[in-house]
Formats: C-alpha cells, sequence, structure tokens
C-alpha cells in the first residue's frame, strides 16, 4: 500500500484534517487510482464507527474523525468526476435546520454519520426558508430531504415546508424525514413526513430503509 | 398580602472558586466579548449597539463589545426587583430570597407504564391547581407545567398555558415568546394588572435569534423585568470544561444584558443558567449529572459578586423515566447545591426526565424536597432559649425525659421538618399500611388537593378579557396560515366542549 495512504489512514485517526487532505493530494499525485483512495477512507471511518459502536469512542472522536477525512474525500471526488466518472453513493440528501432556528449540532451529527455511510450529503445549514429547500430539491435531485427543528416553536416550519412540497406539486419527487428534540414519530405523522429518527446514529438505518437500500 | 414570598437564606452561601479565579473568568469573558463577539439577528438590536459605541459587523450581524459598557451595564442592573401575579401575589428576587418555579416537561406519563403522553387540558389546569396549593411552588411561567395539552395547536400551546396558569393560579408568570406569542401574554398580564418576566433566550454560542431580540424589546417596553437565560450542552454549544463553558454562558448573558439595559437603563433582570452534559453517544443532553451543579456553583458564585439576581434550571430534570432512585437523587442533590449557593430562582418541582416528562406526583414529592431545603436554608438559631440550658438542668440524666417538658411543646415544630408524603412507618404499621411509599402518600395528598383545593378564581370582566385575547391570538395565527385547517378542525371542538376551560 502506498506510503500516503497508509499516513491518510494515521491522519484520520489522528483528527488531523490539514494532513489528511495533504496526503489524499499526495497520493493522487503519485498516480494511485482515486476509488483506492476513497476505500481506504472508508475502511477508516468503518473502523471508527465499530468502535463508536463497541462504546470505545465517542461522538467528539466520530465528528473529529469525519471531519478530517472531508477534505480529503472533496479532492479525490472532485478528481474522479474530472475523468467523467459518478462517484457511487448509496443516495443524496439535502439537509437543513428550518427557518427561525439556528440549531446547528443535531444536524451536523446527522449528516457525520449519514456521510460515514456513504450518503452524498447537502448541507444548507441553519435558519433555512422553504424556498431554498425548494431550490435545492431543484437543483441537486436528492432521494431524500432531511429537516432538523429544536424548538417548539420552529417545528411548525417543518409541516410548512412539506406543504410548500404538496404545493409546488414535488412531494411525491423526494422521502422526507424530520428530526430534532421538538419532533416525534406522531408529529412525523400528523404533518405527513416519511420518517423520523431520535438520534442521530439512527439517521443512516431510516435513509436506507426510505430508499429500499437496507 | 402576598401568600408566598420564597426561601430566606439565612446561611452563609456555599463557594467553590477562589478570588483568582474569579478574576480570570471575567477577564476572559470581558476579552471574549470583546474579541469575538455576539451575533444578534436583529436590526433594531445592532443598530442600538452601533450607536453606543459597539463595533457592530451589520452584514455578519456580529457585536463587539466595549468592556466598560459591559461593565456599566453590569452596574445599571438592579440587585433586586418584584414580579406580581394576581390578587396581590407579589414575589421579590434577589439578595437572599430564594424562589421555585416547576420544571416543565412536554408529557405526562402513565404510572403504569411510565410512558409519555401528551396530557389533556383537564390534567393541565389540574396540575396548575395543585402548583398553586402548594406552598413550596412560587411562582410559574409559559409552558409550565407541560408544553401544552392536547387539541392545541402548536402556536398556541404557550398561550393557552399561560391562560391556563392566570386561570388557575394567583401566582407571577415568566412569560416566552415566539411567533409573536409575547404580544398577546403581555396583553393577559397588562389585563390582570401583573407584571411578568419577559424571557429572551441565548442560542448557544454567543447568539441572539430575531425572535429573541423582539422579545427583549416589547418585555421591556412593556416595563417586564427580563429573564435572560443561557442553556449550553457543554462540549456542543460551549467548551466542554465548566471554565470555559462559564466564559461563553456568561458572556452571552452580558450581552444580553448590555442589550435590556440599553433599550431601558435599570430594567430588572434575572440571569438563569440552564447547562447540560452532552451524551457522547447519542448527542442529547443528558441530564442530572453532577457536571451541571458544579457549573451552577461557579456561575452562582460570579453573579452573586455582580450582584445580580440567578436562576438555576439545570435542577430540576433527571434522565430516569421513572420517579425513581435516579430521579430521587439526581434532582435532590442539583436542588440542594443550587439553593446552597444562593440560586435566587430555580426551576424544580415536577419535572422526570429532561423536559420531555412532568408528573403531578412528582410534583407533590417534590414539595417535601423543597419543604426540607427551605428548613435548612433557614440556618440554626443560637439563643439562650434554644441553648436550653435550665431545661437541661431540670430534667438531668436518666429517668428524666425532654418529651414532657413546656420547652419541646414549643420548640419542636421549628425544630423538625415533617414531610407529607414520605413514609415514616415502622415495620408493623407499613405492612397495615399496604406497604405504602412515598409515591403512594403523593397520589393521596394529589386526590386531596384535586378534591379540595379552589384557587381564587378570576373575575367575570377579567375572564372575559382572557378570553378576548386568546380569541384575538387564535383569529392572528389563523390568518397567517400557522393554525392549519386541520389543527383548527380538532382545536375549534375542544373550545365548544361544554367544559372549556376547565377552570
Amino acid at each position: 500500500m502506498s506510503e500516503a495512504i497508509l499516513k491518510l489512514k494515521d491522519a484520520i485517526i489522528s483528527y488531523d484534517k490539514n494532513l489528511a487532505t495533504q496526503m489524499a493530494e499526495e497520493a493522487l499525485n503519485e498516480g494511485v487510482n482515486p476509488g483506492k483512495i476513497l476505500d481506504a477512507t472508508t475502511e477508516v471511518i468503518r473502523e471508527i464507527g465499530d468502535k463508536f459502536g463497541k462504546g470505545e469512542l465517542f461522538l467528539p472522536e466520530l465528528v473529529g474523525a469525519a471531519s478530517a477525512m472531508s477534505g480529503a474525500i472533496a479532492i479525490v471526488e472532485e478528481e474522479i468526476e474530472k475523468t467523467g466518472q459518478a462517484v457511487e453513493k448509496i443516495g443524496t440528501i439535502v439537509l437543513g435546520t428550518v427557518k427561525g432556528d439556528l440549531h446547528d449540532i443535531g444536524k451536523t451529527m446527522v449528516k457525520t454519520f449519514l456521510v460515514a455511510e456513504n450518503f452524498r450529503v447537502i448541507d444548507l445549514g441553519v435558519d433555512v426558508s422553504t424556498e431554498k429547500f425548494i431550490e435545492a430539491i431543484d437543483k441537486y435531485k436528492p432521494d431524500v430531504l432531511a429537516l432538523s427543528a429544536l424548538l417548539t416553536t420552529t417545528v411548525t416550519n417543518q409541516r410548512k415546508t412539506i406543504e410548500a412540497l404538496v404545493e409546488k406539486g414535488i412531494r411525491d419527487k423526494v422521502k422526507v424525514v424530520i428530526g430534532g428534540a421538538a419532533a416525534n414519530q406522531d408529529y412525523a405523522d400528523e404533518i405527513g413526513a416519511d420518517g423520523f429518527e431520535g438520534t442521530a446514529p439512527r439517521a443512516p438505518r431510516l435513509c436506507k430503509r426510505l430508499l429500499g437500500k437496507e | 398580602m402576598a401568600r408566598k414570598k420564597g426561601i430566606i437564606r439565612n446561611i452563609k452561601p456555599m463557594e467553590i472558586l477562589s478570588k483568582e479565579q474569579i478574576e480570570l473568568i471575567h477577564k476572559n469573558t470581558l476579552d471574549v466579548l470583546q474579541n469575538t463577539g455576539v451575533r444578534f439577528e436583529s436590526e433594531r438590536a445592532l443598530k442600538l449597539f452601533k450607536d453606543n459605541d459597539c463595533d457592530v459587523d451589520m452584514e455578519n450581524n456580529l457585536v463587539k463589545f466595549p468592556r466598560g459598557l459591559v461593565e456599566q451595564s453590569l452596574r445599571q442592573c438592579p440587585s433586586s426587583f418584584q414580579l406580581k401575579g394576581r390578587a396581590d401575589q407579589e414575589l421579590s428576587f434577589g439578595g437572599n430570597t430564594s424562589c421555585f418555579l416547576p420544571f416543565p416537561g412536554k408529557d405526562i406519563f402513565d404510572l403504569d407504564t411510565w410512558e409519555p403522553r401528551t396530557p389533556t387540558r383537564k390534567e393541565f389546569y389540574d396540575t396548575v391547581r395543585i402548583m398553586d396549593a402548594l406552598d413550596t411552588v412560587h411562582y410559574t411561567g409559559s409552558y409550565v407545567p407541560f408544553f401544552g395539552f392536547k387539541d392545541v395547536p402548536p402556536v398556541m400551546q404557550m398561550l393557552e398555558g399561560d391562560a391556563a396558569n392566570f386561570r388557575n393560579s394567583t401566582l407571577p408568570l415568566h412569560c416566552n415568546y415566539g411567533n409573536d406569542c409575547e404580544v398577546f401574554a403581555i396583553n393577559m398580564a397588562k389585563a390582570l394588572g401583573a407584571v411578568n418576566l419577559g424571557v429572551v433566550a441565548v442560542s448557544p454560542p454567543l447568539s441572539y435569534q430575531e425572535d429573541a431580540c423582539i422579545s427583549a424589546f416589547r418585555n421591556v417596553e412593556a416595563g417586564f423585568p427580563i429573564y435572560l437565560q443561557s442553556g449550553a450542552t457543554y462540549g456542543a454549544t460551549s467548551p466542554v470544561t465548566t471554565a470555559g463553558a462559564t466564559v461563553t454562558n456568561n458572556a452571552e448573558l452580558m450581552a444580553g444584558l448590555v442589550l435590556v439595559q440599553l433599550i431601558k437603563p435599570g430594567t430588572g433582570v434575572l440571569v438563569s443558567d440552564f447547562g447540560f452534559s452532552q451524551n457522547m453517544r447519542t448527542g442529547y443532553p443528558v441530564f442530572g449529572r453532577i457536571e451541571s451543579s458544579i457549573h451552577q456553583l461557579v456561575f452562582n458564585q460570579i453573579w452573586r459578586g455582580y450582584k445580580i439576581p440567578i436562576g438555576n434550571h439545570s435542577t430540576g430534570a433527571s434522565n430516569s423515566k421513572k420517579i425513581d432512585y435516579q430521579c430521587g437523587y439526581e434532582k435532590t442533590s442539583a436542588v440542594m447545591l443550587s439553593l446552597l449557593s444562593g440560586a435566587n430562582e430555580i426551576g424544580y418541582h415536577g419535572c422526570v426526565y429532561g423536559e420531555l416528562a412532568f408528573h403531578p406526583v412528582q410534583l407533590i414529592l417534590d414539595d417535601d424536597v423543597a419543604g426540607m431545603i427551605a428548613r435548612l436554608m433557614e440556618g440554626v438559631e443560637v439563643n439562650q432559649e434554644t441553648l436550653a440550658f435550665d431545661v437541661i438542668n431540670n430534667v438531668g440524666p436518666i429517668p428524666g425525659t425532654f418529651l414532657t417538658e413546656a420547652h419541646t411543646r414549643k420548640w419542636w415544630r421549628q425544630s423538625q421538618f415533617i414531610p407529607k408524603s414520605a413514609d415514616s412507618l415502622t415495620y408493623g404499621e407499613w405492612m397495615e399500611a399496604d406497604k405504602k411509599d412515598c409515591i403512594g402518600y403523593a397520589k393521596d395528598r394529589m386526590d386531596e388537593i384535586l378534591e379540595n383545593y379552589k384557587p381564587e378564581p378570576l373575575s367575570s370582566s377579567e375572564e372575559n378579557d382572557i378570553e378576548k385575547i386568546l380569541n384575538e391570538a387564535r383569529e392572528h395565527y389563523r390568518k397567517n396560515g400557522l393554525i392549519s385547517g386541520k389543527e383548527w378542525e380538532a382545536y375549534e371542538k375542544d373550545l365548544k366542549s361544554p367544559e372549556y376551560p376547565y377552570a
């Protein structure tokens, strides 16, 4: 195995984003197949995920590794796309915290778990208007739209976003899932969402189930 | 004459920091305010800061605060203020007084299965009645005791809850905000001659959303004091260390305090600490942990030094889903440490699992704990009479007994705190009493209160005013689409019920 790939894996395990990105570049310069580099990153993140599952590692380590990996993945995927090939993903998720709500942490955790499970994630950030969600659906053609809301005063904007999809006639183009402390399964059913999960680590399982890829 | 006045602390407050440690935290807090800044999503607030010598980045909504302005605002803030409920129920915040507020939970739960569910309107109103009956519940507020009740659309839950509190108790309220709810909450208070505590909450780290800023302007302009609350999750929305979390927490609160003092100098402010550890597996806050209490001990010592009234809200929640040993030790240790370190306002009664579950039986059990701590706060009276020298001399050694002494008859009730729901029986008595435990006694007390206790009702003109304001709110939210047709259908059915409003 290339020295750069070994160093890349070490950098991810040490949560060093700059070094991981640099090593991915070095591996590409050495002529390592981009697919092999992606495989190496997936292998590391799975190991970290397994340790998380066994209770040996916790969220700060998981999120740290995902962040360290993100720079490397971006440049490798760019390289693959230059060759006209598509990067193989389980599905595309558009993710954001709804209008009026600035809470970011839970959503970022969901993103981390989805990326680790090989989903393509478009993160629209916080305080996202219905219009922005609709623009993103049009642009990225996601399989799943994931709406986060922490506050009892902002969960109504999860409903409003779903209603806007119905009005635009695009509700059947995308599965909608909701999450956040103020949401629950009853509320998801009431507002016509396709799914709800209470904790971030379960988000990939929900999305896989909705896409029939369990 | 106020019926409930809070608990008076006669003992020296507990301290955890050295003078040097306090100075370091203070300095770092001012440095964060000056160098990092705080985000305010409000053009009106940004302009006010700009006009008062803050360094304001209008594009990124970021405000950096000069040290002098922050320290001036801390000095301008009064060391105490008063709230007013109905029927002359006034309550002071500050100094050595401590007041209890129930800590809300979203749902009620079943005592057999422990599974949560949305409470009914009747359960909400009955629980408020129990709160009013208990001596250690001193004030109430929005989303207390539950976040809402069945068939009420989300946008009306706060106002329906506020109305229930006004109808079934005479206690003062803290009132929340969002989607213009505070406008109707202020109108309700004004109609009843009440003085609310207007809530303004930080969105950590270092941010205030637009709704929070609007609430600050509206409540201050209504003449109400402000309840500034910052609740970080350590390691997620604040540094994971107590010192670091205190710096961001205090910077957030000081930034809000500057805003309030700029809107109207001299406005009363209560700063409230509401932080939790994070479950590093799920990302959810984890309740009832000692870190929250350590944080609150630090917080209380520092803000007592600033002479600004202090609230503690990490005190009321456990991570247990049941009324059990974990729930008992987590809540009791937290509330004990809060009171010992001088908190003036404490969210405590009724909540079981952090903000998600509340039960009137827990509310009644917590009345005993609060009473027990109130007894502790009274301290120890040492004088000629309590030293009982003459009585000791009179009784002497065995066969002497103090039971027959007039001194015992005079002093025993002041010397003992008798919990109302604790099992105080011997084994024999306990077997005869069907092995009843504290939950059983609390249930009995709940039934007894519901059977006999009648809160002072609103006058018919006050009731008309409250209903009129609720109707205006319902109309407003239907017009702007925040109550859907389906939601209105269920809500209207509830409003037309012959039992409405269950007061």
